[in-house]
C-alpha cells in the first residue's frame, strides 16, 4: 500500500512538471508579445522595453521557465530597491493585466468555485443515481423513458443556453428568484443560496444526465449477472439483492467518473460562472484567456492540473476501498 | 488612448470608445425621460460592469472606462469639465486654481494649487505630493499609464522614479502651493495635459511597490469602502473632501457600489426588468443584440443615446502597391457604402457617418465631405475613373486585417461587397480579438489595409488625435498607430506649426484645417462614428456624456438619484 502510494504521488509530481513545461511552452512561447499588449496604445519602443525588462521577458527562455518554477517552491522577488516585491512560495507570478499576485487571484476564487462544485455534485449525484436507478428498476415503463429523456436533453443542451434560458424562465417571467449576485453566507444566507441555485442547477442537470445513462446501464448490467440470480434464488428479498449485490459493482464506475468529473469542476466551471457572473476560478480562467494574462492561464492550468491528478489518486484509493478485486491486485 | 485600441478591456472599450455629445441628457421628445435633472443627495447608485478596471493606481491605468472611474476618487491639478457644463470638450481647474501659467519661452509652467484641499487622511495636498504623484509616471514597473508626462516633462536621462531615484528636480516646489513643470520643448496644451489621471497626487513615499494594487489614497469625493478585485467596488464618501473646492463633482449619491464581472447579457436582462433595487442600477452601454428588444414605447422612453468621441476607419498602408498612388486611396475613399457600414455598425441608433477624421465631440471638428455619393453608398463611376487614371482599372486583389468580432465582420463584409464594384477583391484577414491591435501595429505584419478605432486623450482639441495617426516621425516597429504609414512632409511641417500655436481656438482652427488637409491625401476611410445606448434604471438622473472624462460615455461624477429612499 504505501509503495503503491509513493509510486502515485511521485506520477502526479512528474505529470505537475509536464503539464508546466507544456502551458509554459504554449503560453510564453506560441502566444503574442505580452510586452506589446500592456503597452496598448500610444505605446513607444522605450515603453515597451521598459515592461520587457521588468517582466523578466528579456531573459532567455530557459531562465524564465527556471525562474518560474523555482518560484513554485521559493518564491521569487521582482524589481529592485525600495519598489521591489516579494512574491512568497508558492509564486506563480503577478497577472500582466492587473498586476495582483496569481496565487492570491486564485485563492480569493477558489470558494466560489468549490460551493458551486460542491453544491451542483450533491444534486447530480442524487438526482443522477436514483434517476439511474429508478430507470434500470423500472426499465421500459414511462418512468424510466421521460427519465431518460430529460437525461438526453441534458446532455445535448449547451450548458450556456440551459443557463440563460433557466434565468429568464425563473428570474425575468416567474420572479421566483433574483438576478444572481454575490453576497457573503455570513451576510445574507438565503440571498446566498438563491445566487448559487441556478449554476447548482445548470451543472447538474448537464452531470446528472450521463450518471443518470451510466447508473441505469450499469444496474442493468449486473442486475443479469449471474451472482444477482444466485442471490434472487437463495431467496434473498428483491430489496436486500440490489442494495447488496448489484448496487455497489453497479456503482464503481459512478465513482471514477465522479472524482474525475469533481476535480475537473473545481478548477472552474468556466461557462456557468462567466454566465451567472460568479466571481470564481472559472470566470477568471475565461477573463484571463480573453485577455491573454499568461501568469494568470498558467497558474489556473497547474491548477486545474493539479485538481484532476490528485483526484485521480483519491479515486484510485477510494476503489481499492470499495472493490476487494482491485485491493487483492495491488496488495 | 489605449481604451480604443486595447483589447484586454474590450467590454469597457466598447462602452469607452463611443458615446459623447454635448448634452447625454433625454432629448425634447415628449414623454421620454430626462436624465438631466438635478439628482438629490444621499442613497447608493450601482453599476453594473462586466470587465474589471484596468488599475487602481492612477500611475498605471489609462483608459476611457478607467479615467471615468478615477474621477470620483480622485483629483488632478487640472481635468475635464463636467458632463453638463457648456463646453463638456474643455478642460478646466481642479486642485489648481486656474489651467497654469507658461513662462515666456514655453519651457516651464507654474501652478497654484487650490486652499483646502486634503488626501482622505485630512492630510493637504502640497506641491510635494503632486510632484511625487506625477514622478511615480517614471518608475519602470508602475510607469505603464499615460506616457504625457514621461513625453513632455524635462527628467534626467536615467530618472526612475521617486523610490529609486528621489524626487524628480525638473519638477519644482518653491512654496506648498506652487508646482513648476520644467519641460524638454514648449507644449502650449500643457493645462490640459496635467489632467492626465498620473496627474494625481500622492502623499510623498507611499504607493510602492503593489501598495496600491488594492488599495488607494483618495483626494477626491468617495473612497473605497471594499474592493473584490473581478467582483465589486464599494465607495464610500471621503468625509475629508471639501466641495467648496471641487467645481466639477456634485457628488451626489453617499455610496457607489459598482458590481463587475456580470455577463453583458445578464447586465441588459437585469436593465430591461428593472425590479427592485435595480432601479438605482445603470450600465455603460448595452449590447447590439439587446437593441431589438428595447423597441417598447416604456422602455424605449429610458433609452439614453451617447454620441461618440472616437472615429471607426479603414487605414489603408501607403508603403505597398497600388496603396502608394493617392489616386487609389482616393477611389477606395469614393467607393466605400458607408450607408451600407452604418447598417452592420448596429444602424442609424447606434452609428454615425464619419467623412471627417474628427468626431464632432473633439475640439476642432469641422464638416466637410472630400469623398461624397449619392445616400452615402459609394460613387462607383467616379472610384472607376480614378483607378483607370492610376493604371489599375482591371482593379486589384487587397489583404484587409479585421478582428474576429461580429460586428467588425459584418463592417468589412459591406467594404468588400462596395470594393467589388469597381473590381477591388478584398481578402479578408481575420486575426484574433487578443492580439489584433498587437498584430496590425507591427509593421513588418500589416497588410494593405486594416480596420480599427482611434478615441483622443482629451477631447478639448485634436493633438491626441491626428499626429499619432497621421505624423509619420511616429511610425514605430511594434505598437505603431500610424496604421497607413504615412510620412508626409507637409502634415508633419503643419502639426508641427499647429502644437506650437500658443492661441489654442486658432490652433484647434488650424487642427480642423489640417483634417480636410490629410483627407485630401486619403491615408484613411473614415467609416463611422459609433455611440452607444445605455438604459439606466427609472430613479437615475445626472446622466451626461463626457467625451472628455469618459471617451463619451457617461459622467459619472454627475450620476445621482432622483429619490434617495428608492430601491
Amino acid at each position: 500500500m504505501a509503495r503503491f502510494l509513493v509510486s502515485r504521488l511521485a506520477g502526479v509530481v512528474l505529470i505537475l512538471l509536464l503539464v508546466c513545461l507544456f502551458t509554459f511552452g504554449v503560453f510564453f512561447v506560441l502566444s503574442p508579445d505580452p510586452a506589446v499588449q500592456i503597452c496598448g496604445k500610444n505605446c513607444t519602443p522605450e515603453l515597451i522595453e521598459r515592461i520587457r525588462d521588468n517582466l523578466g521577458l528579456d531573459e532567455p527562455l530557459l531562465t524564465q521557465f527556471l525562474t518560474f518554477v523555482s518560484g513554485l517552491f521559493a518564491g521569487r522577488t521582482y524589481g529592485v530597491g525600495e519598489s521591489a516585491t516579494h512574491c512568497a512560495a508558492p509564486c506563480l507570478g503577478y497577472s500582466f493585466q492587473s498586476s495582483q499576485p496569481v496565487w492570491e487571484m486564485i485563492t480569493d476564487r477558489l470558494p466560489v468555485s468549490v460551493t458551486v462544485a460542491v453544491g451542483a455534485a450533491v444534486l447530480w449525484l442524487l438526482v443522477g443515481v436514483v434517476g439511474g436507478l429508478v430507470g434500470a428498476l423500472k426499465r421500459g415503463t414511462w418512468w424510466d423513458r421521460s427519465a431518460m429523456v430529460v437525461a438526453l436533453a441534458g446532455i445535448s443542451i449547451p450548458n450556456y443556453v440551459f443557463a440563460l434560458l433557466l434565468q429568464y424562465v425563473l428570474v425575468v417571467e416567474l420572479e421566483w428568484l433574483p438576478f444572481p449576485q454575490a453576497v457573503p453566507f455570513s451576510e445574507d444566507p438565503t440571498r446566498w443560496f438563491q445566487n448559487y441555485l441556478m449554476p447548482w442547477i445548470v451543472l447538474a442537470f448537464a452531470y446528472a444526465s450521463v450518471y443518470a445513462r451510466l447508473t441505469r446501464a450499469n444496474v442493468i448490467d449486473t442486475l443479469e449477472e449471474n451472482y444477482v440470480r444466485t442471490a434472487r434464488a437463495k431467496g434473498l428479498p428483491g430489496r436486500l439483492v440490489i442494495r447488496r449485490h448489484a448496487l455497489r459493482p453497479a456503482l464503481t464506475p459512478v465513482v471514477t467518473i465522479f472524482g474525475m468529473d469533481f476535480a475537473g469542476l473545481l478548477g472552474g466551471a468556466l461557462i456557468t460562472e462567466t454566465v451567472f457572473g460568479l466571481n470564481g476560478v472559472g470566470k477568471m480562467t475565461a477573463d484571463s484567456i480573453a485577455r491573454n494574462d499568461q501568469p494568470v492561464i498558467m497558474g489556473v492550468t497547474l491548477l486545474a492540473a493539479a485538481f484532476v491528478v490528485v483526484g485521480n489518486v483519491v479515486v484510485d484509493l477510494v476503489y481499492t476501498a470499495l472493490d476487494p478485486r482491485v485491493r487483492v491486485r495491488s496488495a | 488612448m489605449r481604451a480604443g485600441a486595447l483589447a484586454a478591456v474590450a467590454a469597457l472599450a466598447l462602452s469607452a470608445c463611443s458615446g459623447g455629445g454635448p448634452d447625454g441628457g433625454g432629448g425634447p421628445g415628449g414623454g421620454e425621460v430626462s436624465y438631466a435633472d438635478t439628482p438629490a443627495t444621499g442613497g447608493t447608485v450601482t453599476l453594473l460592469q462586466n470587465a474589471d478596471f484596468s488599475y487602481l493606481d492612477p500611475a498605471r491605468g489609462f483608459d476611457g472606462g478607467v479615467n471615468n472611474f478615477y474621477r470620483l476618487v480622485y483629483r488632478t491639478l487640472t481635468t475635464s469639465a463636467p458632463g453638463d457644463s457648456d463646453d463638456p470638450s474643455a478642460v478646466v481647474p481642479d486642485l489648481a486654481t486656474d489651467l497654469g501659467t507658461p513662462s515666456e519661452d514655453g519651457l516651464s509652467w507654474t501652478f497654484t494649487l487650490k486652499e483646502g484641499i486634503t488626501f482622505e487622511d485630512g492630510q493637504p495636498i502640497t506641491s510635494a505630493d503632486v510632484r511625487f504623484g506625477v514622478s511615480r509616471s517614471w518608475d519602470p514597473e508602475l510607469g505603464i499609464g499615460s506616457p504625457w508626462a514621461r513625453q513632455v516633462i524635462d527628467a534626467p536621462e536615467d530618472y526612475e522614479g521617486p523610490y529609486r531615484s528621489g524626487p524628480l528636480e525638473t519638477i519644482e516646489t518653491p512654496d506648498e502651493r506652487t508646482v513648476v513643470f520644467h519641460l524638454k520643448e514648449p507644449f502650449p496644451e500643457f493645462g490640459s495635459l496635467v489632467a492626465q489621471p498620473n496627474f494625481v497626487p500622492f502623499p510623498e513615499g507611499s504607493g510602492a511597490g503593489d501598495e496600491f494594487v488594492g488599495d488607494i489614497i483618495a483626494s477626491g469625493p468617495y473612497t473605497l469602502d471594499s474592493y473584490t478585485p473581478g467582483s465589486s467596488i464599494e465607495l464610500v464618501r471621503n468625509e475629508a473632501w471639501d466641495p467648496e473646492t471641487d467645481d466639477v463633482r456634485p457628488a451626489y449619491p453617499d455610496r457607489w457600489n459598482i458590481v463587475i464581472g456580470l455577463d453583458p447579457a445578464t447586465i441588459d436582462e437585469r436593465l430591461l426588468a428593472g425590479q427592485g433595487a435595480d432601479v438605482n442600477a445603470f450600465g455603460l452601454t448595452i449590447q447590439p443584440a439587446t437593441l431589438p428588444r428595447v423597441q417598447t414605447p416604456q422602455l424605449e422612453r429610458r433609452l439614453l443615446e451617447l454620441p461618440s468621441v472616437c472615429l471607426t476607419y479603414m487605414g489603408m498602408n501607403t508603403t505597398k502597391e497600388p496603396f502608394d498612388d493617392v489616386r487609389v486611396r482616393q477611389a477606395v475613399n469614393l467607393a466605400v457604402d458607408k450607408a451600407a457600414v452604418r447598417t452592420a455598425s448596429g444602424g442609424t441608433q447606434l452609428a454615425e457617418l464619419a467623412s471627417t477624421i474628427l468626431p464632432p465631440t473633439v475640439g476642432g471638428h469641422r464638416d466637410y465631405d472630400l469623398y461624397p455619393s449619392e445616400g452615402d453608398a459609394g460613387d462607383v463611376e467616379a472610384a472607376r475613373a480614378l483607378l483607370e487614371e492610376a493604371g489599375v482599372g482591371d482593379g486589384f486583389t487587397m489583404t484587409l486585417d479585421i478582428r474576429s468580432q461580429p460586428k467588425m465582420q459584418a463592417q468589412a463584409e459591406a467594404i468588400q461587397q462596395a470594393l467589388q464594384k469597381i473590381g477591388v477583391t478584398v481578402e479578408l484577414n481575420v486575426i484574433d480579438v487578443s492580439s489584433y491591435y498587437e498584430t496590425i501595429g507591427t509593421t513588418a505584419l500589416q497588410h494593405d489595409a486594416a480596420i480599427t478605432g482611434w478615441c483622443p486623450d482629451w477631447a478639448s482639441s485634436a493633438s491626441t488625435f491626428l499626429p499619432p495617426l497621421f505624423d509619420g516621425r511616429t511610425i514605430t516597429e511594434v505598437g505603431n498607430s500610424n496604421l497607413a504609414q504615412i510620412d508626409d512632409e507637409g502634415i508633419n511641417a503643419r502639426i508641427d506649426e499647429i502644437r506650437a500655436m500658443t492661441d489654442l481656438a486658432a490652433a484647434n482652427e488650424q487642427w480642423g484645417q489640417l483634417d480636410e488637409e490629410i483627407m485630401e491625401l486619403a491615408p484613411v476611410v473614415p467609416l463611422v462614428f459609433e455611440s452607444s445606448l445605455a438604459l439606466p434604471g427609472e430613479n437615475l438622473t445626472g446622466l451626461h456624456s463626457s467625451p472628455g472624462a469618459a471617451s463619451g460615455g457617461i459622467d459619472l461624477v454627475l450620476v445621482g438619484l432622483r429619490d434617495p429612499e428608492r430601491g
